[in-house]
């Protein structure tokens, strides 16, 4: 399984496979292999849901307010 | 000297007065007086007060209220002739009862103005990114508002960057500050949503988000815009320009983003499904499997029993061929009693030899008293037939 997906890729791909496994008409093989390919995009989901750490950039960095927001 | 016509002398002052910025702009209040309405639905009326009079016309007018005569109004509009008249006249665009506040005037003129043009149309708007990177968020760089934005996102849905773009919310320099953080936004190549933010305030404390500056530059954003501007009680124009509305920037906040909880329970269904789903396909297979097993042995047994019988086929066959069958119709087996050897030729016996001889019931001992080669009275010495 590729270490570099998204968790938006890896979480669509998830999703395709379960909706192929509920269609039926796979070999035995193919079901357990979609199962497993399954089974490590849900783990990858919840990896990068676990080690995100949000990321906060300004533009403008030189920015600098009127002091005159007293109500915010 | 020049002598012009009556219709230059005319175009002349219209030209004039179109060319006024104050006379194309105009709030103007008075009371009303001699109001008609024509046939095609548009209002002609006429504005005074104590010392002077304006001739006024309303074409295709909306009105939330019921003009009559006597109403003190404050109209909006551009002021200009008439040439065919040569009446000098208000066209009014906007009427509102006279006691209402000037800035919620402007904000309803603005209002009917965008949404003709089509900046509020439905279909216009543009859903969110489920799952957004980049966040562009235009608010002030101090205070609490991108405070608690960032707080939410970071707790929610951490996986995202917010691009602060810093900028003066109210007072002068809001509006352009608004404007010019929009576009750094716009700018960028992968800025997924915008959030456009400012904590609760008075009207005028707010006033910078009811701008057509700011109104347009929220249409021209190229990513969606959530508006989350003072209050849930308080609604500006950015609010309807905006793809969405959220009621506070902390709502904003929440409908940015997707819950790492939820998602993280989507995820679990969706792995359990996955896990009923491979069981179903097991199952399947393993019935399918026993069913061609049993059908096998079936198969097997069938086999079984038909080779049964054809072995007692050739059993019965077999027993045709038995000696005991011969030694029944009267023979006898007769074999050397010291080596067992089953006596078929003359030469096989001397005389003295013991002999076992066995007959179809049993079988006794004998020895050879003589022997002589050859068969001859032997059909004679047979024994006959006992009928």
């Amino acid at each position: 399984m590729d270490e570099q997906l998204s968790f938006e890729e890896a979480l669509n791909r998830l999703e395709k496979i379960v909706h192929a496994l509920q269609g039926g008409g796979l070999t035995l093989e193919e079901a357990i292999a979609l199962f497993e390919d399954g089974m490590s995009l849900a783990k990858i989901c919840n990896e990068r849901l676990n080690a995100a750490e949000l990321k906060i950039t300004q533009l403008q960095a030189d920015f600098e307010p009127e002091p005159e927001h007293k109500d915010e | 000297m020049n002598i012009y016509s009556v219709a230059e002398a005319t175009r002349y002052l219209r030209e004039l007065l179109e060319a006024d910025s104050l006379l194309a702009d105009i709030w103007v209040s008075g009371e009303v007086s001699n109001l008609t309405e024509s046939a095609a639905g548009h209002l002609y009326f006429t504005l005074k007060d104590e010392t002077s009079q304006l001739r006024c016309v309303f074409f295709r007018p909306k009105l939330a209220i019921t003009l009559e005569n006597g109403a003190a109004v404050i109209t909006h509009g551009r002021i200009s002739i008439y040439e065919v008249s040569g009446a000098l006249q208000l066209y009014v665009d906007l009427v509102q009862l006279e006691g209402v506040g000037i800035l919620h005037l402007e904000f309803e003129r603005l209002k009917v103005k965008l949404e003709e043009e089509g900046l509020f149309e439905p279909a216009r708007k543009r859903s969110l990114p489920l799952f957004p990177k980049r966040i562009g968020v235009v608010t002030s760089p101090t205070g609490a508002v991108f405070y608690d934005i960032a707080s939410i996102i970071g707790r929610r849905y951490p996986l995202v960057e917010l691009v602060l773009s810093p900028s003066l919310v109210q007072g002068d320099g809001a509006v352009d500050g608004i404007v010019q953080a929009l576009q750094a936004l716009n700018d960028m190549e992968d800025i997924d949503m915008v959030i456009l933010a400012r904590g609760g305030g008075s009207l005028e404390d707010l006033w910078a988000f009811n701008e057509e500056k700011v109104a347009r530059a929220i249409y021209a954003s190229k990513a969606p815009v959530i508006s989350g501007v003072g209050h849930d009680t308080d609604f500006t124009i950015a609010d309807f320009v905006a793809d969405v509305r959220a009621p506070t920037p902390s709502a904003a906040a929440e409908l940015a983003v997707p819950d790492c909880a939820e998602l993280e329970a989507h995820i679990q269904s969706l792995t359990k499904t996955l896990r009923i789903d491979v069981t179903r396909y097991l199952d399947r297979y393993r019935q399918r499997t026993d069913e061609l097993t049993r059908a096998a042995s079936v198969y097997l047994g069938n086999s079984l029993t038909i080779s049964r019988e054809k072995l007692r086929g050739r059993e019965l066959e077999l027993a045709s061929l038995s000696p005991l069958a011969t030694l029944s119709r009267g023979y006898a087996l007769v074999q050397q009693s010291t080596t067992g050897e089953v006596v078929s030729h003359i030469d096989q016996v001397q005389r003295g030899d013991a002999i076992d001889i066995k007959v179809s019931d049993g079988q006794f001992k004998g020895r050879v008293t003589g022997s002589k080669k050859g068969l001859q009275g032997w059909m004679n010495s047979f024994p006959s037939k006992k009928h």
